[in-house]
């Protein structure tokens, strides 16, 4: 039965009573409550958990003869993890996860860092909304631009020979994944940066030039180290969408050599191996809880814990 | 000291790059579009509306349209209503495992769509409910309530705390309390939620791709077009649901900007 | 005489922490009653109990002889004046007025009559289609004043409600208070952790303290008579000093102190002991300043002058004894015209016995 929560606090004075006021007791349970407590987790349970935990559970059935054959199963398991391209396959996706996550979060700094500390309060509020803008567009056709824009007879190419340089080979290798990866990530990175570094007290920036501390010096000394959170958080969240895309590698690198996504994708749509399909995705998973979880300890930890 | 200037001058410049490096593809997108040319270079070709008499010749697009509005509309509601639900219950409630109902309503974001794309295909199979829109709509209420929930939540910790028991102070019961103050309160929140889920469902494709089956959405059709005969006809529908998403945003501003004023004048009954 | 609101072993604990306890109160139809305490004793957590805002641990509420401990807050008729006012910012003045009104189902038209007989009597008619957020703070306050008087309640809680306004408007809004309460004979139960406050317009006051009430009475009382040495030092401005009883003879007894001897009148009821220890307690405004000896006193006091702090028309000044003893003296200007107030200078504080009274320790 859940008690009843009353945040009231005076905002003018600090009435220390009332704010430590946690709960009031209801005589009996509520209708209103209820209905208003349940709806999103019955949801939940129904459509997200479920088929995720069904995943995991999949992962142990086998097909055999076309035919999906429920039961307690290891063999995808075992000649999944025991082959060497699955694991090849895994630290490649692991490194241009990684890779992704840290040349956005790299590029993306100076940039917040200019509209958090140096950008005019109207222009910081258009920059939020031209940054809000690529997540109304579709992410397909922005990396079908790229494409168009970086292959070997595109604009860039074009515009580069007219000053005699190139042509550069851009799509179909790692350079071609990394700019999708950037098209996915840098403007959820900038945002999450900016917002992080907008809230560093000022008053910390000050005080450290006050006691001598160049600009350069202090940026890292002071405001990295006061906006950790939020700047490892972001980074955490390029990495997941990193991590896990299939457009990026398949359109703009090229889909050789594969990532897990496309892994998972080609099990699944060409093989029609549901079993092997969620073995990649659970392992994907694990992978990705593991980071969070480093990174989350990293952000809210003491300084030099590492993953 | 022309160092210092210089530097700040360079660090304009970057964040210029960088603003061009995040709008190029969209700007791009639209120039695409009209170009005459099916694989564009410099010079541009003419200007030509081929690509967008291509696109509305094409039998499979404007069904794919119609599915990806009727989806989104749904999941906007739907998504809005249980994140709505979410945000007044951890607004309000304390209770035991607070901490796993949070993580139910925020962790989608966290698992690649096609990971979830798979496993709602997987799972959807199985409950005979796949394969038709309502597989789409009932997985993109799943990552789009996400978003619904933090919007009002961030509302809702706006509110005065006070307000709510003000009104129950004054004889409204929950019910009423919950439609003459909370939900006034927090109608632009509301309608950002309503707008965003929308938009996040529209472009939504590694989970209507698995789950959609003949049922499909625009992004998918998309991606079978990317995978088969490429040509700008991809960049005339982008710039399609690019304006009908940008417009529909605008239009949610000015709904919130013209209701300012008329608020004490709503109803009078 | 039957109470209109009576609190009979209210108690309420967060957990393990206890917010009060033994809260026992009766308020009589029509009282302006003054809850008054520092920050966390408890006066908030009562209030919103008998709102209904939350659910006492024990005890029980009375309301015109009712049981009322178990009814939600919309059940019960007990209007909030809030701390923050708590207007609803998406409705006009008006139809914040009307919405208690609204409730109870009251038609439109009659609604807004009573709204705006309201927003008249109040001096904010004008702004009856205005958004609140186009007010002022001290027009905002009325809107909140109206919008829980409107519904004719028979009692009228209060939150703090002056505590967000500037100081010149604190003092206006007393006199309006004090004024609508004389106007409509209802109760008001006001809490608040200003003295000035509590004591310009309530008619009896609780003190409380801690989660419990240290005393209860009518204003003068308890500002001339604490109960307690929490009291003393947390209502006026009072000299406390830690001592034994020497002697008693005649209704008066001597204390020994640190600043030696000193001589209280004693109430009829209170008997100490040769060798009591007690707190001889001397209020800061019946101590007399001279800068020489000044004839007989009862009590006599040397001390040097340390600063001096105006208040208005009031001064009070710090003075210290040799032994270290702080004493706190106020008198108005005129009082201290012909004395030359000097920091260091040597000061005689004199006072009867009679001004004096002492409180029991431990």
């Amino acid at each position: 039965m859940p008690r009843i929560l009353h945040p009231e606090m005076p905002t003018a004075t600090v009435d220390r009573e009332a704010a430590d006021a946690p709960a009031a007791r209801r005589a009996r349970p509520d209708l209103f409550a209820w209905v208003m407590g349940l709806a999103m987790p019955v949801w939940q349970a129904l459509f997200f958990v479920a088929p995720l935990g069904f995943l995991v559970v999949m992962s142990f059935w086998v097909v055999e003869n076309f035919r999906l054959v429920p039961g307690v199963s290891t063999v995808n398991w075992v000649e999944l993890l025991s082959a060497r391209y699955f694991w090849e396959i895994y630290l490649r996706t692991l490194w241009y996860g990684l890779l992704g996550a840290g040349l956005a979060s790299v590029l993306a700094f100076p940039c917040a860092y200019m509209l958090a500390f140096h950008a005019r309060r109207r222009w910081r509020w258009f920059a939020v909304f031209l940054l809000i803008t690529p997540f109304f567009t579709s992410y397909l056709v922005r990396t079908y631009t790229w494409k168009v824009l970086l292959t070997d007879n595109g604009f860039i190419n074009a515009a580069l020979d007219l000053v005699g340089l190139g042509p550069f080979s851009m799509v179909n290798n790692l350079f071609g994944t990394m700019v999708g990866y950037l098209t996915l990530v840098l403007p959820l990175v900038v945002l999450l940066q900016l917002f992080s570094l907008a809230n560093v007290d000022r008053n910390l920036v000050e005080a450290a030039h006050n006691l001598g501390c160049g600009a350069l010096k202090t940026i890292f000394i002071v405001v990295i180290p006061a906006a950790k959170i939020g700047l490892i958080l972001a980074g955490a969240f390029a990495f997941i969408l990193a991590f896990g895309d299939y457009v990026s590698p398949t359109f703009l690198g090229g889909g050789r050599p594969p990532t897990l996504s496309i892994l998972m994708v080609d099990v699944v749509k060409s093989g029609a191996n549901w079993p092997q399909g969620a073995v990649v995705a659970v392992t994907m998973i694990v992978t990705l809880f593991v980071v969070c979880f480093a990174a989350i300890a990293w952000a809210y930890g003491g300084g030099g814990r590492k993953a | 000291m022309t160092g210092e200037r210089a530097v700040r001058a360079a660090l304009w410049l970057y964040v210029l790059a960088v603003f061009a490096f995040i709008l190029a593809p969209i700007a791009t997108s639209f120039v695409v579009s009209f170009n005459v040319d099916r694989f564009p270079t410099l010079p541009l070709g003419g200007f030509s509306l081929r690509w967008y008499e291509d696109m509305m010749g094409d039998p499979t697009v404007l069904p794919a349209f119609r599915n990806t509005i009727i989806a989104g509309v749904t999941v906007a509601v739907i998504s809005t209503f249980l994140g709505f639900t979410a945000a007044y219950t951890d607004y309000r409630y304390r209770f035991f495992g607070k901490s796993v109902y949070l993580a139910l309503a925020l962790l989608p974001p966290t698992i690649p769509v096609i990971i979830l794309g798979l496993a709602m295909l997987i799972f959807l199979s199985r409950v005979s409910l796949f394969g038709q829109l309502h597989s789409v709509i009932i997985a993109h209420v799943v990552i789009c309530l996400p978003f619904a929930m933090a919007l009002i939540r961030l509302r809702l910790s706006q509110m005065d705390p006070s307000l709510e028991a003000a009104a129950w102070n004054l004889g409204a019961g929950e019910w009423r309390t919950m439609r003459g103050v909370i939900l006034p309160f927090t109608m632009p929140a509301i309608l950002s939620a309503l707008f965003i889920t929308m938009a996040v469902s529209f472009d939504e494709y590694a989970i209507a791709w698995f789950v959609s089956g003949f049922s499909e959405t625009l992004p998918v059709r998309i991606l079978a077009m990317l995978q088969g005969r490429v040509s700008p006809r991809i960049n005339a529908i982008g710039s399609i649901v690019f304006t009908i998403s940008i417009t529909l945003v605008i239009l949610a501003q000015v709904i919130l900007l013209l209701r300012l004023p008329s608020r004490g004048q709503t109803d009078d009954g | 005489m039957d109470s209109f609101l009576s609190l009979k072993g209210i108690e309420k604990r967060f957990g393990a922490y206890v917010a009060v306890h033994d809260i026992n109160l009766d308020i009589a139809q029509g009282e302006f009653v003054a809850i008054m305490g520092p920050s966390g004793c408890g006066k908030t957590t009562t209030l919103r109990i008998i709102a209904g805002l939350e659910q006492p641990s024990a005890g029980e509420i009375r309301m015109r002889g009712e049981p009322v401990t178990n009814r939600k807050p919309w059940e019960r008729d007990s209007p909030l004046v809030w701390q923050s006012l708590a207007l609803f910012p998406f409705l006009s003045v008006r139809k914040n007025v009307e919405f208690g009104l609204k409730m109870r189902r009251v038609p439109a038209a009659e609604r807004r009559r009573r709204a705006m007989h309201w927003l008249e009597r109040l001096g904010i008619a004008e702004f009856a289609e205005r958004d609140v957020s186009q007010l002022s703070g001290g027009q905002r306050q009325r809107v909140a004043l109206a919008r829980a008087l409107v519904t004719e309640p028979e009692i009228l809680l209060l939150d703090e409600p002056l505590s967000a306004l500037d100081a010149h408007l604190v003092v206006r809004m007393q006199a309006e208070l004090t004024r609508l309460h004389r106007e409509l004979g209802i109760t008001f139960l006001y809490v608040t952790h200003s003295q000035s406050e509590a004591f310009a317009m309530a008619s009896r006051v609780v003190i409380m303290n801690r989660g419990a009430i240290e005393q209860v009475g009518p204003a003068k009382q308890v500002y001339r008579q604490p109960a307690s040495r929490f009291v003393a030092e947390f209502v006026g401005t009072n000299n406390i000093l830690g001592g034994r009883v020497e002697r008693v003879a005649d209704g008066h007894a001597v204390v020994a102190t640190p600043v030696g001897p000193l001589r209280a009148a004693l109430r009829p009821e209170q008997r100490p002991a040769a060798g009591d220890p007690v707190h001889y307690v001397v209020s800061a405004d019946s101590i007399t300043l001279s800068a020489g000896a000044n004839g007989e006193a009862d009590n006599v006091v040397e001390a040097t002058m340390v600063s001096e702090q105006f208040v208005g028309s009031v001064v009070t000044v710090y003075a210290e004894t040799a032994g270290g003893e702080e004493f706190r003296v106020q008198a108005s200007q005129n009082e201290l015209a012909g004395i030359d107030l000097v920091p260091g200078g040597a000061l005689h504080l004199t006072w009867r016995a009679e001004s004096a009274y002492l409180l029991p320790s431990g």
